[in-house]
Parts: structure tokens; C-alpha cells; sequence
């Protein structure tokens, strides 16, 4: 766990960056610092890896003061991620990713053949790795950038606004794999942002900033949508935060009906083919049998804002759900998938209640989980290298 | 007569082919004062270079001393390098030496000033000490500047080593001194036009070194840039 305990940054000329922040960090979950520019998120997170020194308070790592540790060897047991990917140019990008196996003393094989496994792990082609970093687009320099990061397996990940400089797409792409990668790994993840959008998407936790590293409000990003803290958050999270949180909560929610109970709803029927997939909407009552395109959503892996959209974009007010090869396997109306909104919860939803309860029991437990100052000494070095 | 004469006189000149005043004798000695001032000139400035453009600290002294450097009178500091010590090589390396290492030094500077500030903070923040990161990644980085500066200062070092025949020593000046006191033109312009294409080999040299020799993760970068 990362502990911020008072961490403050006073520039030479007197600015304040951080007025002195207490905030936990828990371990294998991703926190998201989030806020316009200027409100100290950047600096918090290289207080981390001691890119930037606080000038008051400190920043535990496992209890340890990261100050009392050498930084470089600190640094190669923390993943850094930033946003312009900073690999080295004249590097093959199988060895950039390798740079810290080298550095840690690996034989070259070895560490090749680390560089190599996470190639493939963040979704790269084997040659890839034989190309230079100006070869590579913007999306894939930053999956080498991520890889970087992993390469030596560190415990911690910091991430400064790693996908910000891609188009929305690619970014999007690079989130999901982020999420994958994370149900994976289980990282502790400090991950910096502008966006609220991405800070909402990836949060376990989401720490909205103000000016000076303020916090503004800290929650679960389902929280945050629907309960923010006052009117400032409530503008920074922008229009529409109470669609925006059904993108939180399963489609698994919505009560559907089975194929077999029955296609008809008033003057409509859902056409399927021998297979069951849908080719759409006939309107019963119409001379000519036009067919209306069916919105489909998958309930095992869509969001209650995909069933929504399901439901609202079809003639008929129904959305089809879908297995994975694309056949119907049932019907939701817009009354099931209201029902659904009504509840309070849902599959991810459901997280809600037990989100706030960890992230109290973080904070709590980790007052009480104060090491003494021996046991720093003696627990910091393992903390920070340890791992590997 | 027309330099034309004058260039096959010079090179059909029986002296001119064997002993100690041919000319593949003349120009290995000219080559020999080049390349000692040259790695002279590399031994001090480049690793002074590279540390002022890594620090950030004392550019603006660097560019001043270059800036004056470059208004040395080089006839001028041979001569006086004679008068305080004697005519030997030292006489000569000196201010052979204060000639090439000043753009040594700004190219040195100027490289490892130009690294990507992205890649640099990338490189401290995954755990590279500083000497890491100069040497790893700022050298390379570099690499291409001081080619380029190694470059002018060879040309400028081949160029300027004909006046150690001033002072009495050997090299390719020899001819274009001995050539002038003597009244022997054909000898002047041989000397001169073997000057000419030792610099202009000099830079085809460094040119391919640049094409070939590079990192290719350096070499797209500067085309982009």
C-alpha cells in the first residue's frame, strides 16, 4: 500500500504544489487522482518514486518512508508509465522493454525472454520487438511503455496520464487492456488523469482533486456519478453522470425474457433466423413486411447503459440480449431494463456497498497498521524490491 | 606554364614519390599531427561537453569560450607556442588542439542537451542512476551532434595543420612553404590541392560514418526532426 502521510510540496519560489495530502493508496487496486492541471495530481504520484522530494509529511510504501530508500534502486521496483511513452530511440523495443531487467543484473537471455513474454502480454506481435520505437504507433509505443513498466513484475505501477496523447479509439483499446491486464496482475495502481471519463472507466477508487492537491472527494466511481460531494465535483464530472454511471453497472441486471416464452411484443415481432440470431423487427400491423434493425446487448459482459440504448434504439422498446455468437437468447423491455435502473445494484452495482466498506476498512486498518520505526527499517527494503 | 604543368610537374617529380619528402610520407605525417590534436582535443572537451550539457551548468560560459576560441589567430598562437617552448610537435598540437576543441564542445553540449526531456525523465523514473542515463541514453542521443562536430573540426584541423611547416616541421605544409620560398609554384599547388583532398576525404569518411554508423533509432530521429 501507498501511503501519502501530510505530503506536501512547497516550490523554492514559495508556489505551493501540494498543500500536504493524507491519502491510501490500496494494494492491488487501481486509485485514480483526477483534476484539472495545476491541482498537484503529477506531483503526488513522482512523490511515489522520489522524481519530486516533499518538502513536508512523507510518502509510506509499506510503511516504509520512501525517503530513506536509495531512489534508483527504488525506481526499478516501481513500474513508471508516462504519457509521451519516454522510450529510449536508439533501443530495439525488445530491449527498452528490458531495461530494467538489465539494470537489475539479468543475463541478456533472460531478460530478453521476460521482454518477450510481455510483448505478448500487452498485445503485441513477437516482431515487434526487433523494430525501433519510431516504427511504432502512438498506441503501440505506449503498450511498449506499459510493458516497460512490468517488466521486472514490481508490486506498484505508477501511471502519469499514460494514454492521453492517443486518439479516443486507440485510448479506449488501451484501457480495456489495462483493465484485462489488471484482473490479471492485481498491480497497485497510482494512476494520474485529466479525464474523468478514464478516471471512472478504471477507478477502484477515485480521488477527485482541487487546486494544491486538495481532495474534493474520494469514492468508488459509482459513488462519485451519482453522489458527488458538492457542486464543483458535480461540474467537473460534467452532463450526464446519471447515464454515465449505468456504464458502471451490469447488464446481467435486466430480468429477460426467454426466446421461447414468446417474440411478440404488441404490434411488434423479433424475426430470428435458423439460428436464432435476430434480423429484426416486424411491425404486424404494416402492409408491407419491412424489417427494423434489433439493438442487441450482451448480458454477460455489457453495462446497464448498452441495454439501455438497446431498448431505446428498437422500434419496438426491447432490446434483444445476445450470447456470444450473436444469438438471441432473450428479450428485455424498456419497463425490465427500468426495473433493473430501479434496483438498487446490479452485478457491479452490487460492488457499491461493499466498495465503500473496503475503502473505509483501507483507511481504518491502515491507522492501526502503523509499523514502529525498527520494523520500517527492516520491512522497507523488502517492501520496495521485494517481489521480483 | 598553367597549374595544370604545375600539378603533373609536382607529381612526376622523383622526390615527390619516395623518401622523406614524398608525398605518402608528407601526408601520413600530416595525418599523424591531425589525428593527435584531434584525440586531444576529444580527451578534453567531449567528457567536459557532456557533463555541461547533462548538468545544464555553464552553457553559457561554453558558448562564450568557443565564441573566442574560434578569433584565436592559429599562425599566431604557433608562433608564439615556439617562442615560449621549442619547435617540436607540442608546438604545433597546441593550438591544433585549441582549434578543434571548441566545436568538440559545443557538439557535445548541444547532443546531450537535445535528448528528449520525455525520455530522460522516463529514464531516471525507472531507475537509472545519472551516469546511466548519460552514458545510455543521452550519449546516443548525442551521437549524431558530435559526429557532426568531430566532422568540422577534422576538416578544420586538416586545413589548419599546414602551418607547422612554419615553424619547421614536417606535414603538407612543408610543400606549400617550401614551395613559396623557393619559387617553385608547381610544389605550392600540389601541397594545396593534397590539402583540399584530404578534407574533402575527411568529410566523405564522417558523412558514411553518420549514414552507416548510428544507432537507426538516432539516425530517423534527426531525419524527422
Amino acid at each position: 500500500m501507498i501511503r501519502f502521510d501530510g505530503a506536501g510540496k512547497r516550490h523554492p519560489d514559495g508556489t505551493i504544489a501540494v498543500e500536504g495530502l493524507d491519502l491510501d493508496v490500496p494494494t492491488g487496486r487501481i486509485t485514480v487522482l483526477v483534476g484539472p492541471s495545476g491541482c498537484g495530481k503529477t506531483t503526488l504520484l513522482r512523490m511515489v518514486n522520489r522524481m519530486v522530494e516533499p518538502t513536508s509529511g512523507r510518502v509510506l510504501l509499506d510503511g516504509t518512508d520512501v525517503a530513506e530508500l536509495e531512489p534508483a534502486k527504488l525506481r526499478r521496483g516501481i513500474g513508471y508509465v508516462i504519457q509521451q511513452a519516454g522510450l529510449f530511440p536508439h533501443r530495439k523495443v525488445i530491449d527498452n522493454i528490458a531495461t530494467v531487467p538489465y539494470l537489475l543484473g539479468w543475463d541478456r537471455k533472460k531478460a530478453r525472454a521476460r521482454a518477450a513474454e510481455l510483448l505478448e502480454l500487452v498485445g503485441l506481435a513477437p516482431e515487434t520487438g526487433k523494430r525501433y520505437p519510431f516504427q511504432l504507433s502512438g498506441g503501440q509505443q505506449q503498450r511498449v511503455g506499459v510493458a516497460r513498466a512490468l517488466a521486472a513484475d514490481p508490486p506498484v505501477l505508477l501511471m502519469d496520464e499514460p494514454f492521453s496523447a492517443v486518439d479516443p479509439v486507440v485510448r479506449a483499446g488501451l484501457q480495456d487492456e489495462l483493465l484485462r491486464l489488471q484482473s490479471e496482475l492485481h498491480k497497485t495502481v497510482l494512476f494520474v488523469t485529466h479525464d474523468i471519463e478514464e478516471a471512472v472507466r478504471l477507478g477502484d477508487q477515485v480521488v477527485v482533486l482541487r487546486g494544491q492537491g486538495r481532495i474534493a472527494q474520494l469514492a468508488d466511481p459509482h459513488t462519485l456519478l451519482t453522489a458527488p460531494a458538492d457542486d464543483d465535483v458535480a461540474a467537473f464530472l460534467g452532463r450526464d453522470r446519471g447515464l454515465r454511471g449505468l456504464g458502471l453497472r451490469a447488464a446481467s441486471a435486466v430480468t429477460v425474457r426467454p426466446v421461447d416464452d414468446g417474440l411478440r411484443y404488441g404490434g411488434w415481432e423479433l424475426a430470428l433466423d435458423d439460428e436464432r440470431r435476430p434480423i429484426g423487427w416486424i411491425d404486424r400491423d404494416a402492409v408491407a413486411a419491412e424489417l427494423h434493425p434489433a439493438a442487441g446487448y450482451r448480458p454477460d459482459t455489457d453495462t446497464l447503459r448498452t441495454a439501455l440504448d438497446a431498448a431505446v434504439l428498437s422500434p419496438a422498446g426491447v432490446a434483444v440480449a445476445l450470447d456470444a455468437d450473436g444469438r438471441a437468447t432473450g428479450t428485455a423491455s424498456r419497463e425490465a431494463v427500468l426495473t433493473a435502473l430501479a434496483a438498487p445494484g446490479g452485478a457491479t452495482g452490487g460492488t457499491d456497498s461493499e466498495t465503500d466498506g473496503e475503502t473505509d476498512g483501507a483507511t481504518g486498518g491502515a491507522t492501526g497498521d502503523e509499523p514502529d520505526s525498527t520494523d520500517r527499517a527492516t520491512g522497507q527494503t523488502g517492501g520496495a524490491t521485494g517481489g521480483r | 606554364m598553367n597549374w595544370l604543368s604545375w600539378l603533373s610537374d609536382f607529381f612526376s617529380d622523383p622526390d615527390h614519390r619516395s623518401g622523406p619528402d614524398s608525398i605518402v610520407h608528407r601526408i601520413s605525417e600530416h595525418l599523424v599531427f591531425c589525428g593527435e590534436a584531434l584525440l586531444f582535443a576529444a580527451l578534453i572537451a567531449v567528457p567536459l561537453g557532456l557533463l555541461i550539457g547533462y548538468t545544464g551548468r555553464g552553457v553559457t560560459i561554453v558558448t562564450g569560450i568557443a565564441g573566442f576560441a574560434r578569433a584565436l589567430p592559429t599562425l599566431g598562437l604557433v608562433t608564439l607556442a615556439v617562442l615560449l617552448g621549442r619547435v617540436d610537435d607540442t608546438a604545433v598540437l597546441i593550438p591544433l588542439v585549441a582549434l578543434a576543441a571548441p566545436p568538440l564542445l559545443v557538439a557535445a553540449v548541444e547532443g546531450v542537451r537535445g535528448t528528449d526531456p520525455d525520455v530522460r525523465d522516463a529514464a531516471r523514473g525507472i531507475g537509472l542512476t545519472h551516469p546511466q542515463v548519460l552514458w545510455q541514453v543521452c550519449l546516443p542521443s548525442a551521437a549524431p551532434t558530435l559526429l557532426a562536430g568531430f566532422r568540422t573540426a577534422t576538416v578544420q584541423v586538416i586545413a589548419t595543420a599546414t602551418v607547422a611547416a612554419y615553424v619547421g616541421l614536417g606535414g603538407l605544409g612543408r610543400y606549400v612553404f617550401d614551395g613559396l620560398a623557393t619559387r617553385k609554384y608547381a610544389v605550392t599547388a600540389g601541397g594545396a590541392v593534397l590539402v583540399v583532398l584530404l578534407a574533402i576525404g575527411a568529410q566523405l569518411f564522417f558523412a558514411l560514418l553518420a549514414r552507416y554508423a548510428l544507432p537507426p533509432g538516432v539516425r530517423a530521429q534527426r531525419r524527422t526532426r
